[in-house]
């Protein structure tokens, strides 16, 4: 979605360069500079560069560009404010052209397929066969995979677009990757018993070599009644009491048990000598590195043998053939290390086989795992159509931006020119609600993300994703507002938007990063209104800055008022009377008075202005959300609610709180300084104005006061109960008089909105009355029931007007996250840095303390008022615009397009 | 334990019975039934056993696809997830997921000793053995020639020894012999384990001793029904029920007792619990089997038992609910793949 949105804006930079140039110069530089997605930016990266998809946005420049493309433009504009217009399409594919129209499709991602064999299990479908064939081949790269994995070789990323292959492909693919896969095996195998083999003669070896000589010496730890026979030597009178051996080698971890179950079954019978071999042999199943545990058995009589033997093939024991003297055992040893070095040299060439074949794995294997992916897809894309009655074409039925019809018209005619019968699509009228669709390039994704995860919103609602662009950056500013903190703040969104092409940022795989780096464009711009607030504020990193002259003027205090240096030294605290002339010479040009960072009162000034301005802010937001509704009323040919809903909310909320709003706003106007003691409180007034009655000590602010508030009181009481009943009994009303009607008369105009003007009638259609009335499924059909709609709307009225009061209430958050942060990093600075740098006359001292003691302060400011206050004052933005903001308007019950498309397979 | 132990429970094993509880949930439900049932071939059972929590654990099998081979991975699949909740289990949940082992190792045991007499190769046997009861020993009991001789030479070491103590005879290791032992070791170890149970008390006690006693009553009712027209004595019959049932001691001693089918549904007639199951039994055509009517009820035993929580009762019933849903896929398998349709409905719901 981003990429188109971004060439254009490309080319929309390149063509605000020159002033003016000839119309046929127009329509040749957008071609050239087309294609320029990655290189053109090179050349253009500055600020216009950043600035292009906020221009594009804002539908700037739009008069430099031809007639056509304005209309794009415009387009792009509806589809910010609200979703674009989908309409159910019908593809008839002929059979022949079906998979490549398919193919096509995905390769685009225009269309969301809807499945017209629900009913149908999955193995029942019309091309369950092909998939199945797919998979099938699907689980022989598995195997080549696995073994290209096992030989420590990665597999490459296939480049270039490799389209889904034609069906016929299918079979010589299948071919050769059973040959690959095939000789893959032999080979394998091969190699698997030669390493078998080899490690067998190893391990021989090892028994052999361990020179487990001493059967004698191994008999000290049994009892003395064993070792007489042993002393015997071997071939001596007694020849039938001959000592037997086996040898073999067994695994560490069942030594223990194999010799514990030896002794149990053969009662002492034996001698047994375990040995861990000395090198690491390789096994050749896994390929790891292990220790064997060797051992020598030596027995008597042949029944013990046969039990021996039992038990050590049990315990998948290898047993070995064990020469009773010294020179056979040499000799064997001799033989096996023979055997091994040329088993060895074999083995090298069978790997060197291997690895050739492997090679030519990793050659092919890629593009075609590609290819089948696409080509499953289609196939199971193909098994939702469903099959006309001659058989000659498949039916598809999708989800379809009306702006794409063309190319999807064209894409179709395309693919299918080759079967001579060209695949047909048309709109078809529908009932259901179409899914939401709503591009974004890589500006406004992080914004529409923010709405998205609140709830996509419904079709054609109004979207507040582009309010969202400027209120969410500027809420969360204002909570955060700190020139330093911000400054930091959009230098890293900065760094990143400027690295943005860079592929090493942007295939970072951590899921933190990928989250900061996604809202790149989010974060930036609140770095930029909180620097902007943070001047407000007139704070940096805690600390004024004296921009302009200070409003204030001690010297005259000083000079009017006869400071004695005895006065001086009684009074800690002095207070600057703006009624002194000359003392108060106008308000600071732009922000807080840097002075009033000097003064002890300076909490409660700040609280003061902040709660007021949080409540404007607030009210502000709040009737903007309202008067977006309008929109949604007038789209959906809902009037009646425009007058019996948004009218008495807007009047509700302005003659309460609008009110409110004007007598904070009507006495920042006024110049109380002269009567400072006996300026009127707004809150006693607002108190008042509800309880209609008067308190003698509280001037009121302009005269008629009491009048115009009994006045707003009453008109919003009254709006109360015209929002409770107003929609419902309108709804009622409507439906008595169309029933009346009856149904013969009601007929043709249904037929013509319903049908006939499919995208108008089934606008209309899904409005939230027919929610309200319980019938979201045919609104004409289903019973109009009263109380069910009076009960939504109660509710509906109980929320807004009690959430008129709880949501401006709410927003005074925005005082209490600002005054948190502000206090937070005055601490910081009072506890770190002050003490730093206080800490020593000397410069020496200072200068190798104030090392650490920056580090600090700077790990701390950023752990915890970036980081931490910026995700809690993000976190609270987010619910104001959530809760407070869109619940005015923003039903988000909707469901996203999702266009069948190749992207997945690809990646 | 001590009392009052949900307050603590979730220290040692909260993570292991929410994994359970999980997996229980991926349990194949009513719907997946009826569309297995529609299969016409074994190829269709995988893709629909695909789309559950199956996943594609068939997809490295060659074809053609048999039903022994879903068999072997299906209880592979089971064996991968017990062994996971066993590495991860501390005490004493580990002891009770080694009693829960001990049922599977005994019938290897004697599966091996039965092979070992019709002089099969222990390989070929291995094969059949449940992975579940595989221990390290198990291959070599063909080297015993008498009970004794297996437990002092193989078992000692094993989870098995302590159930040896009542079999213990010098007697030959014929197949009359083997059953009996089986019978004995199934009877001492359901013993121990109930005892194991009910000393943690709790609710595991309340959850599992119901289903022991239960499963040790259907092995009692299951040995007479076998016992009829065999030369066993009715003494020796006695000897090996399990006594930790609800029929102890007097229905033992009336089913010891009992010669038909019909004097041992009388028996089970004292018992509300076991009334109602042989009612529900069929007379030879159609109906069900009495075993299939004892199916029912662990099932239904076992799935109440997700009921309660803080117990290790959850770990035993989802074994047995997925060896019973094994039972199932194998039941519809072997129809689809003998072509024997009649009979496919017959599996038992796991509701």
């Amino acid at each position: 979605m981003g990429a188109p949105a971004f060439q254009r804006t490309l080319t929309l930079a390149v063509l605000s360069t020159p002033s003016s140039g000839a119309p046929s110069a127009h329509h040749s530089t957008p071609q050239r500079t087309l294609p320029c997605g990655i290189q053109g930016s090179l050349e253009l990266r500055g600020p216009l560069h950043l600035l292009s998809p906020v221009l594009s946005l804002l539908g700037l420049a739009k008069s430099h560009l031809p007639k056509e493309e304005v209309k794009v433009q415009r387009g792009t504009m509806g589809s910010m404010f609200r979703s674009e217009e989908v309409v159910l399409v019908q593809l008839f594919l002929p059979t022949s052209a079906a998979y490549t129209c398919v193919s096509q499709l995905g390769e685009l991602g225009l269309v969301e397929f809807r499945d017209l064999n629900a009913s149908v299990s999955a193995f029942q479908r019309r091309f369950v066969g092909d998939v199945r064939r797919c998979e099938e081949l699907e689980k022989t790269f598995l195997f080549l995979q696995e073994e290209v994995r096992r030989a420590g070789q990665v597999l490459s990323r296939p480049e270039g677009r490799l389209p889904a292959p034609p069906p016929r492909d299918l079979l010589r693919i299948q071919e050769e990757t059973d040959r690959l896969a095939q000789e893959l095996r032999d080979v394998r195998g091969n190699q698997q018993s030669l390493q078998v083999q080899l490690h067998q003669l190893r391990l021989h070896a090892a028994v052999l070599g361990q020179g487990h000589s001493p059967p004698l010496a191994a008999a000290h730890a049994d009892g003395p009644s064993e070792r007489i026979p042993l002393l015997q030597p071997p071939g001596g009178p007694h020849q039938d009491l001959r000592v037997n051996f086996v040898a073999g080698a067994v695994e560490p971890s069942k030594a223990a048990a194999l010799e514990r179950l030896l002794w149990r079954a053969c009662r002492g019978f034996l001698i047994a000598s375990f040995r861990e071999t000395e090198q690491q042999l390789e096994d050749p199943v896994t390929g790891e590195p292990s220790t064997w545990m060797t051992f020598l058995i030596s027995y008597w009589g042949e029944q013990i043998g046969q039990k021996i033997r039992k038990i050590t093939d049990c315990f998948h024991c290898h047993i070995f053939p064990y020469a009773e003297h010294e020179e056979g055992r040499l000799a064997a040893l001799q033989q096996v290390q023979q055997q091994s070095h040329e088993l060895q040299e074999v083995l090298g060439e069978t790997e060197r086989f291997l690895s050739q074949v492997l090679a030519r794995v990793q050659q092919l294997l890629p593009p075609w795992q590609v290819q089948i992916r696409k080509m499953k897809a289609v196939y199971l894309a193909l098994n939702q159509c469903s099959v006309s009655a001659t058989h000659k074409c498949l039916i598809a039925e999708g989800w379809c931006a009306a702006r794409d019809l063309p190319t999807l018209q064209q894409a179709l005619q395309d693919s299918s020119s080759e079967a001579g019968v060209s695949a047909v699509v048309h709109r078809i009228p529908c009932r259901d609600m179409p899914p939401t669709l709503i591009r974004t390039n890589c500006f406004t994704a992080s914004f529409q993300g923010i709405v998205d995860a609140y709830g996509v919103g419904r079709y054609q609602e109004v979207n507040p994703a582009p309010y969202t662009i400027i209120t969410f950056p500027f809420l969360f500013a204002v909570m955060f507002g700190d020139v330093g903190h911000g400054l930091l703040m959009f230098l890293f969104a900065l760094a990143m938007v400027l690295t943005e092409n860079q592929p090493a940022v942007k295939s970072a795989q951590n899921e933190i990063w990928q989250t900061f780096f996604s809202g790149r464009y989010l974060l930036l711009l609140m770095g930029l209104f909180s620097v902007y607030t943070g001047f407000i504020y007139n704070e940096c990193f805690s600390r004024a800055t004296a921009i302009f002259s200070s409003g204030w003027s001690v010297a005259a205090m000083a000079t009017q008022s006869d400071w004695s240096d005895a006065f001086l030294a009684q009074h800690p605290l002095l207070a600057l009377d703006p009624n002194v002339s000359g003392v108060f010479l106008g308000p600071y040009p732009f922000g807080i008075d840097p002075i009033w960072s000097l003064a002890v009162n300076h909490l409660s000034f700040l609280n003061s202005f902040k709660m007021k301005m949080s409540v404007i802010l607030g009210v502000t937001h709040m009737t903007f959300g309202v008067v977006l509704g309008v929109f949604n009323h007038v789209h959906f040919g809902q009037w009646h609610r425009l007058l019996l809903e948004t009218l008495p909310e807007l009047v509700f909320l302005l003659g309460l709180f609008g009110y409110l709003v004007f007598l904070i706003v009507y006495k920042w106007l006024q110049d109380y300084a002269a009567r400072a003691a006996s300026a009127p409180s707004i809150l006693i007034h607002f108190i008042n104005m509800f309880l209609f009655s008067h308190s003698p000590t509280n001037q009121p602010l302009f005269h008629g006061q009491e009048a115009v508030q009994s006045a707003l009181v009453i008109l919003a009481l009254v709006m109360v109960p015209v929002l409770l009943l107003g929609t419902p009994l309108f709804l009622h009303w409507r439906h008595r008089s169309r029933s009346q009607r009856g149904p013969a008369g009601r007929q043709p105009d249904e037929d013509k909105s319903g049908i006939l003007d499919s995208s108008d009638a089934s606008v209309a259609g899904w409005g939230p009355d027919e929610e309200k009335a319980g019938c979201p499924e045919d609104g004409e059909e289903a019973e109009f029931v009263l109380s069910e709609v009076l009960m939504h709307q109660a509710i509906h009225t109980i929320e807004f007007c009690l959430g008129c009061i709880s949501n401006t209430a709410s927003y005074l958050r925005l005082w209490a996250l600002s005054l948190a942060h502000a206090q937070l990093s005055e601490v910081l600075w009072a506890m770190v840095m002050r003490s730093g740098l206080g800490l020593g006359r000397k410069l020496g001292v200072a200068a190798v303390a104030l090392v650490p003691i920056f580090a600090a302060f700077a790990v701390l400011t950023v752990a915890i008022l970036l980081v931490m206050e910026g995700l809690s004052a993000f976190l609270h933005a987010l619910r104001l615009h959530w809760v407070e903001f869109q619940n005015k308007f923003y039903s988000g019950t909707g469901y996203k397009l999702s266009p069948f498309t190749f992207a997945s397979e690809e990646g | 334990m001590l009392e009052g132990a949900e307050f603590y429970f979730n220290v040692d094993h909260g993570y292991l019975e929410g994994l359970v509880r999980g997996c229980k949930a991926s349990l194949l439900t009513q719907q997946d039934y009826i569309n297995l049932v529609q299969c016409e071939t074994l190829e269709d059972v995988k893709i629909h056993l695909q789309t559950t929590d199956y996943g594609n654990f068939l997809a490295n099998q060659t074809n053609p696809l048999t039903v022994s081979k879903i068999d072997t991975e299906m209880r592979k699949k089971l064996c991968r997830e017990f062994e996971y909740f066993r590495n991860h289990s501390l005490e004493p949940l580990s002891t009770f997921f080694t009693y829960m082992t001990c049922s599977y190792m005994i019938d290897n045991v004697i599966l091996l000793m039965n092979g070992a007499l019709q002089k099969k190769s222990v390989k070929e046997i291995l094969v059949k053995c449940h992975p579940l009861g595989r221990f390290t020993e198990m291959e070599a009991v063909n080297i015993a020639e008498t009970p004794s001789d297996l437990f002092n030479a193989v078992l000692v070491e094993t989870p098995l020894a302590p159930f040896f103590q009542d079999c213990m005879s010098e007697n030959t290791l014929d197949e009359l012999n083997i059953e009996l032992l089986r019978n004995k070791l199934y009877k001492s170890y359901l013993e121990a384990f109930y005892k194991f149970c009910k000393n943690h008390g709790d609710v595991t006690a309340e959850i599992m001793c119901p289903i022991l006693e239960f499963e040790a009553d259907r092995r009692a009712f299951i040995i007479t029904l076998n016992s009829f027209g065999t030369e066993l004595s009715k003494d020796d019959r006695e000897t090996l029920y399990p006594t930790c049932g609800k029929l102890y001691p007097e229905g033992l001693r009336l089913l010891a007792q009992a010669e038909d089918f019909d004097q041992m549904r009388r028996v089970a007639d004292h018992y509300g619990v076991y009334k109602p199951l042989f009612e529900a039994v069929g007379d030879g055509s159609g109906g069900k089997t009495l075993e299939d009517v004892f199916y029912e009820r662990e099932v239904q035993m076992n799935v109440l038992a997700f009921n309660r929580q803080f117990h290790y009762g959850v770990f035993y019933a989802y074994t047995k609910l997925k060896e019973q849903e094994m039972r199932n896929i194998v039941w519809i398998a072997e129809c689809i793949s003998q072509r024997h349709r009649t009979k496919i409905n017959s599996y038992i719901p796991i509701l």
